[in-house]
């Protein structure tokens, strides 16, 4: 799991700075990355079988109602990617930045692809994206 | 109605994903994750309930722990009362004045025998074989001076009868003397090595024999006996201090305990022999002056405790961007002449394979470093180390304190102490006398392993 997350964090460099780097590769990697799937699913399931299946909200289901949970999504990685280095009490470093604009692009990815896995399951909005 | 009782369905999920959002992995959950092999490796000396009740001092094996709990057996002081010493002791003047040598030794025969740290105190005075006495007697002599002071005594056969006699397990002979050897005939002189030697071998064998020497320095009223007797004395002696010593004898262990109890309160120049000391306390610190491309190498280093980290990663070093750490060091076991910054910084060195990590500087804590919140806060000395070259496989790095014979044991040796002077005649032999007893080999006095691996 732990290498899983480490491979793919680590795809825009060594943390930084370098002495930080078992905490990232121990701790941080693995909790952003499992709550980033998290949340992507739980966001997911609120669009698709929330508000468009149980709810039966029939004017949320446009490809723009869709980019908006999708903005959500990426704005909270973002978030989340900040508040848990801080959590670990990391050196302040610009890198820190850095892991979080991956884990919110890490973010959408996880969103758009449980959305085309999930949507089917929806009665009003099976067909958004597309 | 319909809309509120759907959103009310959905709390769950909501409340669900709140609680998951402080995240599943913390440090502290990396025990149950490493197994038993970090366990037994890592096992910090905190948690044994010895050190528990003195966290700053705590000794690093659990071993050293529980000698350092229980008291000595039984201490033997002896004083000798010969005629050369009857210059520290002077009978009270008029003026009430008296030497630095009744001072301190007054001082510590009291707190000998206050001590708790031992059982069983009994004083013995030298005279041409020990008598046994007791504190009043032995401490007024040194208060108010030698009423029949003994003929010279022999070096030799008073080790002897120390080792023949008094040496036994948890048990320690305190030799109050100024150690001027005397030998009958200036024949004897190239030989008080070897005499030494023989006198301390005297009585079986004794592998974990070993000698503390403290020296002092005090200043003197009476008659100077200078060992080469064809000088001759000298009467109203002198405007310089003369030296006295403070020898402990005994096993190892418990050499090591009267000593950290008993001498290392006051300033003493110090040699050790024979006596063995637990490994101090040291760890890698990855954020105290640290430069470089590096991190703890350590199985699950995130989640360890912060004095126990011994591997070095290093992700990238060259001679431009070199890597530097520092290795903190809890000396606070060890005596004082091992904790000297000057001694340190000749006597440490480092040995790598395959490396050019190199010692950059030795210091001690300044009362910044003590105050501070990270974990440099727990050493007493820091070790700096620069390396220029990524190692290319995990290879052994070791932090080594060298034995070594304290300087001021020859700038106190003199080879002709016809004239009163602070130093000792043939001090250096007798303590080679010592040396060639403890082994042939010198110990280091403690090692501290570290690996530096390429990081992955």
């Amino acid at each position: 799991m732990k290498a899983l997350f480490r491979s793919i964090y680590e795809l825009i460099g060594a943390p930084q700075p370098p002495a930080d780097t078992p905490v990232y590769r121990d701790v941080i990697f693995p909790n952003i990355g499992l709550l980033n799937i998290g949340i992507s699913l739980a966001l997911v399931v609120i669009f698709y079988y929330v508000i468009n299946r149980m709810m039966g909200v029939a004017t949320f289901n446009k490809g723009r109602h869709w980019a908006i949970f999708l903005i959500i999504n990426g704005l909270i990685a973002f978030g989340l990617a900040i508040s848990q280095a801080h959590a670990q009490q990391v050196t302040d470093h610009s890198y820190i930045y850095w892991l979080a604009t991956w884990n919110a692009i890490l973010g959408l990815f996880w969103f758009f692809i449980l959305s085309l896995i999930l949507r089917k399951g929806s009665t009003n909005a099976s067909t958004t994206p597309f | 109605m319909r809309y509120l009782s759907a959103f009310s369905r959905l709390l769950p999920a909501l409340g669900l994903s709140l609680l998951l959002l402080p995240g599943c992995y913390s440090r502290s959950d990396m025990k149950t994750e490493e197994g038993a092999a970090t366990e037994t490796t890592a096992t910090p000396p905190v948690e044994t309930p010895v050190a528990a009740a003195e966290p700053k001092t705590a000794p690093a094996t659990t071993e050293a722990a529980a000698t350092t709990a229980q008291p000595l057996q039984a201490v033997n002081v002896f004083l000798e009362v010969s005629g050369s010493m009857e210059g520290f002791m002077p009978k009270t003047g008029a003026s009430g004045e008296n030497t630095k040598f009744q001072q301190h030794v007054a001082q510590f025969l009291s707190e000998v025998n206050r001590s708790t740290a031992v059982r069983q105190k009994t004083f013995y005075r030298i005279k041409e074989r020990p008598y046994k006495d007791s504190y009043q007697p032995i401490s007024g002599t040194v208060r108010s001076g030698i009423q029949q002071p003994a003929k010279s005594t022999d070096i030799p056969s008073v080790l002897d009868t120390l080792m023949t006699n008094y040496y036994r397990p948890g048990t320690v002979s305190v030799l109050i003397s100024d150690f001027i050897y005397s030998p009958k005939n200036a024949g004897a002189i190239p030989y008080i090595k070897t005499d030494i030697a023989d006198a301390l071998s005297r009585g079986g064998e004794k592998p974990d024999l070993a000698v503390s020497v403290y020296g002092y320095t005090s200043d003197f009223r009476g008659t100077y006996y200078p060992a080469l007797v064809a000088s001759g004395k000298k009467t109203n002696c002198c405007d310089t201090e003369i030296p006295y010593y403070i020898w402990v004898v005994g096993p190892a262990s418990a050499v090591r305990q009267f000593d950290a109890v008993l001498l290392e309160k006051q300033p003493a120049k110090q040699a050790h022999f024979g006596v063995t000391y637990p490994q101090p306390v040291y760890s890698v610190l990855n954020k105290f002056q640290n430069k470089g491309s590096w991190y703890y190498g350590d199985a699950g280093a995130s989640k360890r405790n912060a004095d126990t980290y011994r591997v070095i990663s290093v992700s990238e070093a060259s001679a431009q961007q070199p890597v530097e750490f520092v290795v903190g060091l809890d000396l606070g076991q060890l005596p004082g002449q091992y904790r000297d910054v000057a001694y340190l910084k000749q006597n440490l060195k480092l040995q790598g394979v395959d490396t050019d990590a190199k010692l950059l500087d030795v210091f001690a804590a300044t009362d910044q470093n003590r105050a501070s919140s990270g974990p440099e806060s727990k050493f007493t000395h820091f070790a700096k180390v620069r390396l220029t070259k990524q190692p290319k496989a995990a290879r052994p790095l070791v932090l080594r304190l060298q034995d070594q014979r304290p300087a001021w044991v020859a700038q106190w040796t003199t080879k002709n102490d016809a004239t009163p002077a602070p130093k000792t005649f043939a001090l250096s032999s007798l303590l080679d006398g010592l040396e060639a007893q403890s082994g042939a080999e010198k110990k280091p006095i403690f090692e501290a392993p570290l690996t530096l691996q390429p990081a992955e």
